[in-house]
């Protein structure tokens, strides 16, 4: 059995907005939504990047308490996207809580504030009654499938959990395989995603690996420069995203409002090196992900390219679309809006490319001033285009060698 | 340490930790209030906190068919007095 599957619902959390108004208005003035890094008790002082993706508006959240208690920042993003999205996809109650609704939602690790706070209470201990102010509910708040299951908690959902923790692929992959269970008749419809909070320790990480963009500390809205010939390296963010995938035949019955649909996807490993991107497993990914849709790759109008703005990880990829898709389609690199939000990237820039179909545009890349020339054989936005969107593809790549490939389609 | 105190304590942990104000003292709480066994845990850790005493693994199962705010009481009295925290009557 395969079977159509359309996008029924989307709502993001972002650095550069929260909603569609806020978000292609950033994307279509050029807005960048790196801040500087905050500064707090431990990190932040030690480490060289000083830039931050950073939602720096309130978001108003009215969950009940006996909610709040499972959910560290992390699922408050998650269960808010989550609620934008059953709300917009006008599901029934009875529809949500009857088990053809499952849920694919992940985050890299959990809650990295409640295990901080963990830690805290472990290594400052002096006692026996100290220890136990590490709470009964923080493990629930922590664990890696955090976000999916206080979804379904708060929202009676009694479906499938698949809850990937591939770090940037996280919801690349939430999207892919809540597409799979859809496709393949295992449910009905899935609520697919990711999220991930302010966590300086992810920044850490990268910074040790002299990943992370540096030269701009003073102008953060210079940096990340995606295929620029000046890129330094990116930038953490957070935020969240979400969307509701359906199948056709059902969403097309109700009388859905259908946003787009999924066309293919594609999920492989590098089989080697758990850093460096890799050519060769990334050509593969791609291909295979164009061979899912059955469409010529030369139909490709747009590609959210990965893009994180490394010296390496920004060539290898330009070469994969240049070997797998030519230069027919435009590639666009949208983390130089937001950053790397981690788990939420694949959502958030698969709901930015939806915006773009929509709404007839192609942001450019921004801080794209002067492209490196060993990726100038593709064809780079540099200024926002009025043209129309059917086709498009959105590539994710995470440590561990996992690299994916969303293939969206505007509906028609 | 007395019975009005430990009332007291428990009204304040409720509506400290639980947003519950002005609780009937003898309404079953997972119907009244959705309380859970997730709150029953945080309870009892609230009440070794208020007593400054270990509650046992054994005492802990003791506590397992509490349903009131009565019978909550009822059981921090029997361990406190088992610790002799209790001020005479």
């Amino acid at each position: 059995m395969e079977r159509r599957v359309v996008i029924t619902g989307m709502s993001a959390i972002t650095p550069i907005g929260h909603g569609k108004d806020r978000i292609v208005e950033s994307l279509q003035t050029g807005i960048s939504g790196i801040k500087p890094l905050r500064e707090e008790e431990f990190l932040s002082r030690y480490i060289h990047s000083k830039v931050y993706g950073t939602v720096d508006y309130p978001v108003e959240y009215d969950f009940k308490r006996n909610h709040r208690k499972t959910m560290g920042p992390v699922a408050y993003y998650a269960c808010q996207v989550a609620k934008e999205v059953l709300e917009q996809s006008g599901l029934t109650e009875d529809f949500i809580t009857s088990g053809r609704l499952g849920v694919a939602f992940g985050s890299i690790h959990g809650s990295p504030t409640t295990q901080r706070n963990i830690y805290r209470i472990f290594f400052g201990a002096e006692d026996k009654i100290a220890v136990k102010e590490i709470g009964a509910v923080d493990y629930l708040k922590s664990m890696v499938h955090t976000t999916a299951v206080n979804i379904t908690k708060m929202f009676g959902i009694t479906g499938r959990v698949i809850s990937s923790g591939t770090a940037c692929t996280t919801s690349s992959q939430s999207i892919g395989y809540g597409y799979e269970s859809v496709k393949f008749g295992m449910q009905d419809a899935m609520l697919c995603g990711g999220a991930d909070e302010y966590d300086t320790t992810t920044v850490a990480v990268f910074d040790n690996l002299l990943a992370c963009s540096t030269a701009f500390n003073d102008t953060p809205n210079k940096t990340p420069r995606p295929f620029d010939k000046d890129r330094d390296g990116l930038v953490v963010g957070e935020g969240a995203g979400a969307v509701m995938l359906e199948e056709y035949e059902f969403a097309k019955k109700r009388g859905a409002n259908i946003l787009g649909e999924v066309i293919g996807f594609a999920c492989n490993n590098n089989g080697g090196d758990m850093i460096l991107p890799n050519l060769i497993g990334i050509t593969n990914t791609l291909k295979l992900g164009v061979e899912t849709t059955k469409i010529n790759p030369r139909e490709v109008d747009l590609i959210s390219a990965h893009a994180t703005a490394t010296k390496m990880g920004d060539i290898i990829e330009a070469q994969a679309i240049s070997d797998v898709f030519g230069d027919t389609p435009y590639v666009i690199g949208l983390k130089s809006y937001t950053g790397h939000t981690m788990a939420a990237c694949g959502v958030i820039e698969t709901i930015m490319i939806l915006y773009m179909m929509q709404d007839g545009f192609i942001a450019p890349t921004l801080n794209l001033e002067e492209i490196d020339e060993r990726c100038t054989m593709l064809k780079h936005v540099q200024k926002v285009l009025q043209q129309p969107v059917n086709t498009a593809a959105i590539q994710n790549f995470a440590f561990g060698g996992v690299n994916t490939i969303l293939m969206i389609k505007k509906f028609s | 340490m007395t019975r009005q105190e430990i009332e007291r304590e428990v009204k304040d942990v409720f509506q400290r930790e639980f947003e519950i104000e002005n609780p009937d003292m003898d309404a079953d709480l997972r119907e009244t209030y959705e309380f859970d066994s997730i709150d029953a845990i945080e309870l009892l850790l609230a009440i070794e906190t208020f007593l400054e005493t270990e509650i046992t693994q054994e005492e802990k199962k003791q506590a397992i068919n509490i349903r009131t705010i009565t019978q909550i009481c009822d059981y921090i009295e029997k361990i406190a007095k088992k610790r002799n925290l209790l001020s005479p009557a």
